[in-house]
């Protein structure tokens, strides 16, 4: 196998030159189909992403906008804990909610310089015991006198779990469907190289080739179809991506974009192996099919 | 060495080409087989090295019947049995040299050993200037012995030859058939189609006819016609 390695690269190398245009065709799509599944993967991270960050579906924040001092706090926090359907109540002072605005996005805005004066009311941050509680909790909190405005986000939160779900099932799909169009594109392509060349596989096979050293050269011809493919569309996709998470930290800066580290080395790195694993299927299958025609 | 068993032979689109062959064909023999044009000597030969599998009968090659081999195992029948073709199907874009080479690389052969036996099939057929040369620059008798010397590159007992001198001048047919002999002395079961009536006539070998997919003739020290 491996005295014969050099001869297989070579015939590689001469079919791949030969089919010049269909090994185009054949690398730009594998690198629209890696793309289109890269982006999918991106948009399923940072939905993730910010399902996780913004705060739990149950949580319930009541705002107070008065001065008020650490023991009327301690109270209302007392009473607001005895409150049937609530499981917990934690109090966030206005001090200590601006202490983490400003460390969260006090660097991309320089916050500190357009708003002198803590905006921030003080927080009391109401956990219930299911979602169906939301609504009346709330309506209780609201007539407090101390508390001057109350929010929840359960069906914003439920709405966007929702959408991750949809956009995880819809690209799941769409990836399978450009996948198996792309390597029909790919099968097709190495078809046209092998038929190009079935006087040599003919005369291979009369002089005692095996099927697998007829198949090699093809195989390693897609590998390479499909590492370039793979290698065209991570350039893409890190170029795209780079200039979205500069747009997006900058116009909004409060969304917890993915900008880097691990995750997306897997990314970049899952693109090029499915491109490889692609491009090697296509050959593999269409070298296969010609054989079985050869005698 | 070769066996044909009340051999038939009909191709899938329902045409009946051979009937009932029974041939057999010893170590180191020398053999014409002739018939008009259509007879089925071409078929004849594909199923000697499994290109085409007989619809009823056995073929026999070196004890192993040829029909009975797995994908895997055809090669290993192949690597025994060298082909040489009317058209020479030489790949035009090696050198000669390249082109019997090629015989040896896809038996995986090293490549230590490859050079010189390449060089050693060169020198018999008397090619080895023409080492060098594309396909198209050679003639038509040079083209044939490149492409006997890929043929027996390997060395193996069992030699085709279909219509070897079908497109070569009478003195470079009958340098070619000389060639063979040579080979066939070699300790090479030879194995010759041929329209040649002279060639046939002259070297005087054993000729099986052919016509209509029969035997209609096996006849040693024969001639073209009875
Ligand atoms: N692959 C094939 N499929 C169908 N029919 C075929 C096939 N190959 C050959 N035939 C038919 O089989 C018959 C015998 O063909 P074959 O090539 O064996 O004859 P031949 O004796 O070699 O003729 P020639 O002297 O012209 O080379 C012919 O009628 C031919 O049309
Ligand atoms: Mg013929």
């Amino acid at each position: 196998m491996f005295s014969n390695l050099e001869f297989f690269i070579v015939e590689a190398l001469r079919s791949f030159r030969r089919g010049a245009l269909m090994t185009v065709v054949a690398i730009g799509t594998i690198t629209v189909t890696l793309v289109i599944f890269g982006v999918f993967l991106l948009l399923v991270v940072n939905l993730g992403n910010i399902v996780g960050n913004v705060s739990s579906g149950l949580d319930i924040a009541a705002y107070v906008d008065e001065p008020i001092s650490l023991e009327q706090a301690g109270a209302i926090q007392l009473e607001l804990s005895k409150l049937s359907g609530v499981e917990k109540v934690d109090f966030i002072s206005r001090a200590e909610a601006w202490k983490k605005f400003q460390e969260d996005f006090g660097e991309k805005l320089e916050i500190g310089e357009v708003i002198q004066d803590n905006p921030l009311p003080h927080t009391f941050i109401i956990k219930v015991r299911t979602p169906d509680l939301l609504p009346k909790i709330a309506q209780i909190v609201s007539q407090k006198s101390a508390i001057s405005e109350v929010r929840y986000s359960g069906k914003l939160i439920d709405q966007m779990r929702s959408l991750v779900g949809v956009v995880r099932v819809g690209g799941t799909i769409l990836v399978i469907l450009v996948t198996f169009a792309t390597l029909l594109i790919v099968v097709n392509t190495i078809r046209l190289t092998v038929l190009a060349r079935e006087t040599d596989i003919y005369i291979m096979k009369l002089v005692g080739a095996t099927n697998n050293f007829v198949k090699y050269p093809f195989i390693i011809e897609g590998v390479l179809i499909g590492i370039i493919g793979g290698v065209l569309a991570f350039i893409i996709l890190k170029i795209s991506y780079d200039s979205v998470i500069f747009q997006v930290s900058s116009a909004l800066p409060f969304l917890p974009i993915v900008a880097g580290g691990f995750i997306l080395g897997i990314i970049y790195s899952v693109m090029v192996f499915a491109g490889t694993a692609l491009g090697m299927l296509g050959a593999y299958i269409s070298v296969s099919r010609v054989l079985k025609a050869e005698f | 060495m070769i066996q044909l068993i009340n051999v038939s032979k009909t191709y899938p689109n329902g045409i009946d080409v051979l009937y009932n062959i029974n041939l057999n064909i010893g170590k180191e023999e020398f053999v014409f087989i002739v018939g008009p044009s259509g007879a089925g000597k071409t078929t004849l030969m594909k199923l000697l090295y499994r290109e085409e599998r007989p619809s009823s009968g056995k073929v026999i090659v070196d004890k192993v019947d040829v029909a009975e081999l797995t994908v895997d195992q055809v090669p290993y029948l192949r690597r025994n049995i060298g082909i040489v073709f009317q058209d020479y199907k030489l790949l035009p874009k090696r050198t000669v040299f390249e082109n019997v080479a090629f015989a040896l690389r896809v038996t995986g052969a090293p490549r230590s050993s490859i050079r010189r036996k390449v060089m050693q099939a060169l020198e018999l057929v008397g090619m080895l200037r023409r080492a060098n040369a594309f396909p198209d620059e050679l003639s038509g008798g040079e083209k044939q012995r490149a492409c006997i010397a890929r043929a027996i590159v390997n060395n193996p007992p069992i030699l085709l030859a279909d219509e070897p001198t079908g497109n070569l001048d009478p003195t470079t047919s009958w340098d070619i058939i000389q060639l063979l002999d040579k080979i066939n002395k070699r300790n090479t079961t030879v194995i010759v189609s041929t329209h040649n009536k002279s060639i046939v006539d002259d070297m005087k070998r054993r000729v099986v006819a052919i016509e209509n997919g029969r035997v209609v003739r096996d006849q040693m020290l024969g001639g073209y016609n009875v």
